[in-house]
């Protein structure tokens, strides 16, 4: 576990300094940004300074590394706040919404994957196609628009925006961003599953148990689907950072706090610090999300713990 | 854990009820006491009036704070006698403009219990806003903020304003702050826990969701008539515009694109507008360092090509004419009809091909220009690019980022740079900052707003912008002013393209109490009322 996460710092590195050398490139201001078109040179000149930006980029990456190392990115440009702050007040909602979608798209995707399976050629497995591809082709912005308009605005059942207080409201406000997210892990997850579960349908041991007079639900869920779920760990971890980087779009269509929108608002402010900040966040979470994947395995397939 | 069909079952059935919690009761509406206003941008960075940064911020502290002296609701003062008494019921100016003596109110009390307002907040607010304001520009011209006793102030000039009511005084800076708040809370947290004396007061400033106030029941004047406001910040026009029309605000800032008021209609043909004029002044940059752009002929038939009241019409009903730098009814501003005809510039191509002809140009020529991705700027610049195609003139127009778009105007990258910015009836602003050579754009991007080099390439206003400024009776700074726009017109270094309204979409359920005529893109909620 040590040695994987040793074997990460590389590559946060690396991120971290793409991302610092690609703020630099991308043309813009952020004391323009922060103070508006109409600022006087004297007035950016005063910004910059109180900022940091007036002194060599070497410098600049050099404070950035050390404030990363400290966890002290600096404060937004824009409004004075610690970026590690910022952070912490987002970072809650995109978990709750990354998770709340990763257990909608299973709980969706896997029963309906199954069901493909065992249905093969049939009306189960066309409909599981087509939900498929429109999952795979329909953006989550789109379909969170739509999502809004039917079952917010038209028939009221859901908020317009925001994310809520209170355990039930908040689940409340989460239900359709998470859905919006879901349905398109549910597609993924389902084509993922109805494959994974044909391959060992025809396996020896399954013909076995069937062979014993297990019942087909048993044959299908207890030793069909358990072996099936190797190669669709995989799939879900790679989902889960789809998801992750998927929630930026819908945080912003449903107005919901996120790390996500704190990333495209700090983008289009150039705010350096807000988005060093946010970007090693989600290195972490790709890495973090990676080592459970590793720690799953061990779980799911314990020839894996042997070898 | 093993897991039989009908656990699956049950479990399946649990987890979808949970998410569904709550879907049978409608989701409530903006209750009957409380305006909540939908605001285009990400989240508050502040609400202390001496630090805002981000235009919509203003919307709080529009409710929050009060100056000296205030415009009528809903509307710009055009001259110095159109100011009302604020936190000051009478002032005075000296025979040189340059000592301004303000009488306080009485009885004024600050927000939280923190007391009466006397002279002592004036003099402290005045003199933050000279040493930590955002806008120091403004106080520039400041010698001095003296308290003559706990109910009088007087404002000593380095040179003369007759303006100051416009310039200074009713400015977000010049907002009068409570003294005691701040030295008890201290700066930093006065960022989001301000203290003023307007008809509501902060509760609640949340940097992802928004600010709440409710109603200051201590209010000098007549008390707001609903108890709360909330300012929630919903950047996404998508989310904003299905918050308006799901009822949960109540009113939201517009999307100033053409086609957007008629397609809010569509959707619920109920809904109010209200908008300012003139509100955003579109000009158009000529860079008079790049060739043939120094010719006055190229500019004139730039002039004569581009039909400017069809630009207005195109931003219908947001848009607005400009015969020269000024709406009509602003000072200095200039009807077409009172205009010398040679200054007049009515839509005419055939005229602008002639003018590029003799030029050296009977088959126009290409150039680049850059023009940002916003809609206002990005639809203005594409009716003016197919204008000046037309007679030849073939732009090949860059579309790209907002934050890029204005980094660039400011390193001199730009041919004709389109510029939006909101300004007061004081015309020597837009002048200042536009047309000045103290402005004058710099490929270090360390000069300022003046992207044609006027005044530098060529002889510009500068003479006649200090004879403005100087000036000591109301009657010379108009005239002078009026002076710089013939000027203008005539050397063409800068175009009026349009004004641009803001604009807010407003459930019809909430009647604002006032008409919304004029002003910043900012208006206060005290007299709202709202239908259940």
């Amino acid at each position: 576990m040590l040695y994987r996460l040793a074997d990460a710092i590389p590559t946060i590195w690396l991120v971290l300094t793409l991302v610092f050398i690609a703020m630099r490139i991308l043309p813009g201001d952020p004391a323009i940004a922060a103070l508006g078109d109409g600022a006087l040179p004297e007035q950016l000149a005063e910004f910059r300074e109180k900022m940091g930006l007036n002194v060599p980029i070497w410098q600049q990456y050099f404070n950035f590394l050390i404030g990363t190392l400290t966890l002290d990115f600096g404060k937004s440009y824009m409004n004075g706040a610690p970026v590690l702050d910022l952070i912490a007040r987002n970072l809650p909602y995109t978990i709750q919404l990354t998770v709340a979608a990763m257990i909608l798209g299973t709980v969706i995707g896997i029963p309906f994957g199954v069901l493909a399976a065992v249905k093969r050629g049939k009306l189960p497995d066309s409909g599981m196609r087509i939900f498929s591809l429109v999952g795979y082709a329909v953006p989550d912005f789109y379909l969170g628009a739509l999502f809004l308009i039917g079952f917010a605005l038209n028939l009221r059942w859901f908020p317009i925006n925001g994310a809520g207080s209170g355990f039930f409201d908040i689940l409340h406000h989460l239900f359709l961003p998470a859905l919006t997210l879901a349905l398109v892990k549910a597609a993924f997850i389902g084509r993922l599953t109805r494959t994974s579960v044909l391959e060992v349908l025809g396996k020896d041991y399954v013909r076995t148990a069937r062979a014993k007079g297990a019942r087909e639900n048993r044959v299908i869920y207890r030793h069909a689907l358990r072996n099936a779920l190797l190669p669709l760990a995989t799939g879900m971890g790679l989902s889960l950072l789809a998801t992750l980087s998927g929630s930026v779009a819908v945080e912003l269509v449903f107005n919901r706090p996120g790390i996500g929108r704190l990333l495209i608002q700090s983008i289009t402010e150039r705010d350096y610090g807000v988005i060093q900040g946010g970007v090693v966040v989600f290195a972490l979470m790709v890495v973090f999300v990676n080592l459970m994947m590793d720690l799953l395995y061990v779980v799911i397939d314990p020839r894996i713990r042997v070898k | 854990m093993n897991v039989n069909r009908r656990e699956f079952l049950e479990l399946a059935a649990a987890a979808t009820a949970l998410s569904v919690v709550g879907t049978g009761a409608a989701r409530a509406a903006s209750s009957a006491d409380v305006v909540r206003i939908g605001i285009a941008a990400n989240g508050p960075r502040t609400s202390d009036p001496n630090q805002t940064t981000q235009g919509s911020d203003n919307w709080a502290t529009e409710q929050i704070y009060e100056q000296l002296v205030r415009p009528e609701d809903g509307d710009f003062a055009t001259t110095p006698d159109k100011y009302v008494p604020t936190l000051a019921t009478e002032w005075s100016a000296s025979p040189d403009a340059k000592t301004w003596t303000f009488k306080l109110r009485q009885g004024v009390q600050f927000h939280k219990g923190y007391g009466e307002m006397t002279s002592d907040d004036v003099v402290f607010s005045f003199k933050r806003a000279i040493t930590d304001g955002t806008n120091k520009t403004i106080m520039a011209n400041v010698a001095d903020v003296v308290a003559k006793g706990p109910y009088e102030v007087a404002v000593q000039l380095k040179s003369p304003d007759v303006n100051f009511l416009g310039t200074t005084g009713f400015s977000n800076n010049t907002s009068i702050v409570s003294k005691k708040a701040f030295d008890k809370i201290g700066a930093e947290k006065f960022m989001t826990d301000a203290v003023g004396t307007g008809p509501y007061e902060l509760t609640r400033f949340d940097a992802e969701w928004g600010t709440a106030m409710k109603r200051h029941e201590g209010y000098w004047g007549q008390k707001a008539k609903i108890a709360g406001v909330e300012c929630v910040y919903i950047a996404d026009t998508t989310a904003r515009t299905l918050a308006l029309l799901s009822g949960d605000v109540d009113l939201i800032e517009a999307v100033r694109a053409p086609g957007w008021v008629d397609s809010m209609l569509q959707r619920d043909p109920t809904l109010q507008f209200d908008m300012t004029i003139p509100g955003s002044f579109n000009t158009l940059h000529i860079n008079l360092t790049r060739k043939p752009f120094d010719n006055l002929k190229v500019r004139q038939a730039i002039m004569y090509a581009i039909d400017r009241q069809a630009v207005a019409d195109a931003l219908k009903p947001m848009g607005g004419f400009m015969a020269g730098l000024q709406p009509d009814f602003f000072p200095a501003g200039f009807k077409t009809a009172d205009l010398p005809p040679e200054l007049q510039y009515k839509y005419d191509p055939k005229k602008a091909k002639a003018l590029l002809a003799e030029a050296g140009f009977p088959n126009g020529f290409d150039f680049d220009s850059n023009c940002s991705q916003r809609e206002d700027y990005s639809s203005t610049m594409l009716i003016v690019q197919e204008q000046l195609r037309a007679v030849g003139l073939r732009m090949n127009l860059k579309i790209g980022d907002h934050t890029a778009y204005h980094a660039d105007n400011r390193s001199d990258k730009n041919t004709l740079a389109m510029h939006s910015s909101s300004y007061p009836p004081i015309p020597t602003q837009l002048y200042f900052q536009q047309l000045s050579s103290k402005s004058e754009v710099k490929s270090d991007g360390k000069g300022g707003g003046n992207y044609s080099h006027y005044g530098t390439a060529m002889p510009g206003i500068d003479a006649l912008l200090d004879k403005a400024l100087m000036a000591t009776d109301y009657k010379t700074y108009v005239d002078t002013c009026k002076q710089i726009e013939l000027q203008v017109l005539r050397d063409l270094p800068l175009i009026g393209l349009s004004t641009l309204s803001f604009t807010v979409a407003r459930n019809a359920r909430l009647d604002m109490g006032y008409k919304v005529k004029s002003g910043y893109a900012r208006w206060r909620f005290h007299r709202a009322t709202k239908k259940a």
